[in-house]
């Protein structure tokens, strides 16, 4: 008797179980969530689950800091959560060690998706030898920003799309005042400002190929040599010691910087802060026009149990019309899709007019040159930049031990 | 030095402490030494400052008193210094937190800090997650490396000297590489994001054992033979008679155990998924942004995270420095 | 003198070194055996594990990043040690004073050793701020040009050392202060009656009888010097141009930010190798130091 109820229970609960699993719970981890929007992607994800029944989206966040930390022990402890976020470096290195779930055959298998729903440069940064290894989240890039105030004040003409370094130059002598401790432009001397300032000057780090080191070359010296020599020759931009552990964004609220090339991710906090009138224009370049282009994206663990769920939660994430609208709405950086009515929202911001700069950047942008040892190769080659500011070094003897340095990495 | 020398703490503030604990070699209490000198005071206090009271009868205000006054209180200012920035900073609008000069007296006052950062985090939750944490950690600890230390000074076996070592090389390597394997053995047992795998790792450290132990070696071994003649043995004379003696090295170990588990930041950040099993400092990491931080309200974070500890120790302080004089450095 | 039979001990021993040996064991020493293994590997924590034997070793002792580092941590606790032993005594002569306030000025002396590190590299960044910070003021009043400290590469170091003296001075002071407390008074009133001066008194009792408080104290403070991270963390990153790059900081970057951590921990472990030597060459030093005094 008790046997039989037993058996009874038994294939009750056998009957039953197809049902539950069928519920599947995806595991979800972000760095750009926390702490300001969490609302967000709580709201997103309720959307989600809402359209997708049987599928829920647990998520932890992580401060940037930390996150690549807890991601890599998770990872080495084979516990990957199924989905997470990823910036453009970081990508290349999980991808070249085989980390993420190649999405080609979903997305494939997923009629009624196209993928021109996303800007396609942006896109294919999270692809790899044909592989989409992954779907872009949003983007950030770098323009000119500058306070239309002090250029009224010096009486010089705003920047405009064809100005190149030599207009920048005679731009920032007029705006430089020393009594008044305004400086007539701003870049920093550092791996990601060089990276992209050599390609204004039509050099490159690497060979296309990315098989030879070209880092040493003639125009690179000349554009190091530019770098620092605004410092230390023309006087247009602070030192380290002369900004004196201050920010170049607070220098710029508070004035004190006519031109500075900086992140879209401060427009908000200088419309909100900026006690003045300022606009935003494409940078100068030497030779030609470049741009930084940094891109987040959301990628499948290799290891996922369910790769088809967690693709579908990226896929809403990044694409879906209620996430989007949340993201703009909230200043969540900004979407990578195609269809400019969706980013009208930003657009149609009131400061600073020229917000249209921030897409016509990409049409020149950069993308670092990432190879597998990448953090190794940004050290290395900060360190030979950071002698060649302090004066260590010459351009050229600094860029020529870079070489050697990122030659040991290939 | 305090958090990063306790505990194998396996770990202190943000980013990530490596400071493991340390190896107090104190005199006649070298590593093997197991017979040592046996001279202790059992009672502390009383007795500073023995020379200069005969001397202030004659002369009430000396030079020296004064000179003493300035120096300390010119030190206090300095030692100050961080904690009143932190604290005024923590009380500005967001306009004068880098004004120029610097405030030091916010103009105008705002709490408003404080409010965002209840509002962006769920700050009760994290205190309460810390204060459990810390306090059971801190409690385990103690018992722990007091039994342990007491073997380590009474019970004579073979391989204690090796064993002893193997305690001690934990202190010596660096937290940044056995993070990984320990989370991959929690992993095993089946505890991450649970409270045994946040509180267990800080309840264990080779510090405490050999700082009680120290403590133990000094006690003069006729308070334990009394008992000995009495039939007791080893684990009811460290009950019932030991471990009271040793209650002013406890409570030194356990201040200094419940900052290193406060603080922890490494291991919660790594063990945790679910923010409801975060603890304080790391929740607290998520005011520190990608590309900015917002210092007045991070100081906000920082206050709050501060003034426990502060507490504890202010309370605790007559036990530091009448433990210590106990803890084996005579 | 131990009456207790070896089965009795035995019990004793499961009972009061069980459990600490059993939690040991498990939180401690197996990772620390785990990194020990690990360092003849080659890990990215992402793919599987290779074996290399004693490559790592072999790379960590011609790395030359290795070797600056190395010279960075030293130079930090040669720079650190001294002043912070140093100046912890001379508080804890003055805290010791028999004065009013003590007890508040022990607890403010402490505030630094609780204070966060993020906290404590904020407000000296700003002190020593080369154009507006208070040191440079200072040394400006006294006529002398202060330096670029934390941006200029010869004094950067010197920054972090003055730093963490001063958040250490605290913790060090409390322990110089249970020293203190307990040196037999009557050693003092017999000085004393025999018209010793406070200098004297000082060099031939205090200072003697501290000596047991000042091997815990440099022993201490050596093995966390050699493993010096979180001030440089905060404050510089190891910069500027590599001046203030040390041991831990070099085993964290490769353990998380390159990936390698099979390399990490041979590093890791030839700090072991350099801070264990250490150690035994204070314990035996001390063990001489002590048989002379007896």
């Amino acid at each position: 008797m008790l046997r039989r109820t037993f058996t009874g229970l038994l294939l009750a609960t056998a009957l039953v179980t197809p049902a539950i699993a069928q519920d599947v719970t995806i595991k979800y981890m972000t760095f750009s969530a926390a702490p300001n929007y969490l609302k967000e992607l709580d709201a997103t994800i309720a959307a989600f689950e809402s359209e997708h029944p049987g599928i829920k989206v647990e998520y932890e966040t992580a401060a940037w800091d930390a996150y690549f930390t807890k991601l890599q022990t998770v990872v080495a402890a084979k516990q990957a959560p199924d989905a997470f976020e990823l910036n453009y470096e970081n990508f290349v290195t999980y991808a070249d060690k085989g980390a993420l779930a190649d999405l080609t055959p979903i997305i494939a298998a997923d009629t009624g998706f196209s993928t021109s729903v996303y800007n396609p440069t942006a896109l294919a940064a999270f692809s790899q030898d044909g592989k989409q290894l992954g779907l872009v989240e949003s983007f950030s890039n770098v323009v000119l920003f500058y306070n239309k105030d002090l250029f009224d004040k010096a009486g010089v003409a705003y920047p405009t799309a064809d100005w190149t370094w030599t207009e920048e130059l005679a731009a920032a002598q007029k705006l430089t005042d020393p009594a008044n401790g305004v400086w007539g432009s701003f870049a920093p001397i550092q791996f990601w400002e060089f990276y992209k300032t050599i390609a204004q000057n039509g050099g490159s780090i690497l060979s296309p190929d990315k098989k030879s080191v070209t880092i040493d070359s003639a125009q690179n010296i000349e554009t190091l040599t530019w770098m620092i020599d605004k410092v230390n020759t023309y006087k247009v931009t602070p030192s380290d010691i002369e900004m004196a552990g201050q920010s170049s964004e607070d220098l710029f609220k508070a004035g004190k910087i006519a031109m500075l090339r900086t992140g879209i991710w401060l427009l908000g906090d200088f419309a909100q802060n900026a006690p003045f009138k300022w606009d935003i224009a494409l940078e100068p370049g030497k030779t030609q026009k470049a741009h930084h282009f940094f891109a987040n994206g959301v990628a499948v663990s290799a290891n996922s149990a369910h790769p088809d769920e967690a693709y579908q939660w990226i896929k809403f994430l990044t694409s879906s019309k209620a996430a989007v609208d949340l993201r703009i709405a909230a200043g969540w950086e900004l979407p990578a899709v195609s269809d400019a009515a969706a980013v009208q929202g930003y657009l149609d911001q009131p400061i600073p007019d020229s917000r249209e700069v921030v897409f016509q950047a990409l049409d020149s942008a950069v993308v670092p040159p990432v190879i597998g040892n990448w953090n190794q190769l940004t050290d290395a080659v900060g360190k030979e930049l950071e002698a060649a500011k302090l004066g260590q070094k010459t351009p050229e003897q600094a860029l020529k031990d870079a070489k050697v340095a990122i030659e040991g990495l290939l | 030095m305090a958090e990063r020398v306790l505990l194998a703490g396996r770990d202190g503030p943000l980013p990530s402490s490596p400071m493991k604990g340390e190896v107090p070699a104190g005199a006649s209490g070298t590593i093997e030494d197991r017979t040592s000198t046996l001279h202790l005071p059992l009672h502390g206090g009383g007795r500073e400052g023995a020379v200069s009271i005969s001397q202030r009868k004659k002369t009430p205000l000396r030079f020296a008193d004064l000179a003493t006054y300035i120096l300390l209180i010119l030190g206090a200012v300095i030692m100050l210094l961080p904690f009143a920035w932190m604290l005024s900073t923590s009380l500005k609008t967001r306009g004068a937190t880098f004004a120029t000069p610097p405030q030091w007296i916010p103009d105008p006052v705002t709490l408003d800090n404080y409010a965002t950062v209840f509002d962006s985090v769920p700050v009760g939750q994290f205190l309460v997650n810390s204060a459990f944490v810390s306090v059971t950690s801190t409690a385990l600890m103690v018992l722990f490396c007091a039994m342990s230390g007491y073997a380590f000074a009474r019970i004579e076996f073979r391989g204690r000297t090796l064993l002893f070592y193997a305690y001690l090389a934990t202190l010596m390597i660096p937290q940044q590489v056995t993070l990984t394997p320990l989370f991959i053995i929690m992993n095993w047992l089946g505890w991450t994001n649970t409270y045994q795998a946040l509180i267990l790792p800080s309840s264990f450290g080779a510090f405490g054992t050999f700082l009680l132990r120290q403590f133990f070696l000094r006690l003069p071994r006729e308070i334990e033979e009394a008992a000995f003649i009495d039939g007791a043995g080893y684990i009811r004379i460290f009950f019932t008679i030991a471990i009271h003696l040793a209650r002013p090295a406890l409570a030194t170990l356990a201040v200094f155990a419940f900052m290193a588990s406060w603080n922890s930041f490494l291991w919660p950040l790594i063990i945790t998924t679910d923010t409801s099993m975060m603890t304080l400092p790391l929740g607290l990491s998520a005011l520190q942004g990608r590309w900015s931080t917002v210092w007045n309200v991070l100081m906000a974070g920082t206050v709050i995270a501060t003034v426990p500890i502060l507490a504890v120790y202010v309370f605790a302080q007559r036990f530091i420095i009448k433990g210590m004089s106990h803890t084996g450095l005579k | 003198m131990s009456p207790a039979n070896t089965r009795q001990r035995y019990l004793a021993l499961a009972v009061l070194l069980g459990p600490s040996l059993a939690g040991m064991f498990v939180f401690l020493m197996l990772p620390v055996a785990s990194s020990f293994v690990l360092s003849f590997s080659s890990w990215d924590l992402i793919g599987e594990i290779q074996w290399i034997g004693l490559d790592n070793y072999w790379k960590a002792l011609a790395d030359p990043a290795v070797l600056g580092a190395l010279r960075n941590t030293v130079t930090f606790i040669a720079g650190y040690m001294p002043a912070t032993v140093g100046i912890a005594l001379g508080l804890a002569l003055l805290l010791n004073r028999r004065i009013r306030g003590r007890v508040v000025f022990r607890a403010i002396y402490f505030v630094p050793v609780v204070t966060s590190w993020v906290a404590v590299s904020l407000i000296w960044k700003w002190l020593l701020n080369p154009q507006y910070g208070l040191v440079n003021v200072a040394l400006g009043w006294l006529g002398f040009k202060g330096p670029g400290w934390l941006f200029d590469p010869q004094w950067a170091m010197t920054g972090v050392i003055l730093t963490s003296i001063w958040k250490d001075i605290g913790f060090v002071t409390v322990i110089y202060l249970a020293g203190l407390q307990d040196i037999p008074e009557h050693l003092y009133e017999a000085a004393s009656l025999d018209g010793a001066t406070p200098w004297q008194r000082f060099r031939h009792i205090t200072l003697p009888m501290l000596m047991p408080t000042t091997f815990f104290v440099t022993t201490i403070s050596l093995i966390s010097s050699f493993q010096v991270f979180d001030q440089v963390w905060v404050m510089t990153q190891g910069g500027p141009a590599g001046a203030t790059s040390v041991m831990v900081e070099l085993i964290y970057k490769n353990a998380f930010s390159y990936y390698q951590m099979g390399y990490a921990s041979a590093i890791s472990w030839v700090l072991f190798a350099l801070i264990f030597a250490v150690t035994i060459a204070q314990n035996l030093l001390q063990k001489r130091l002590d048989r002379s005094d007896g």
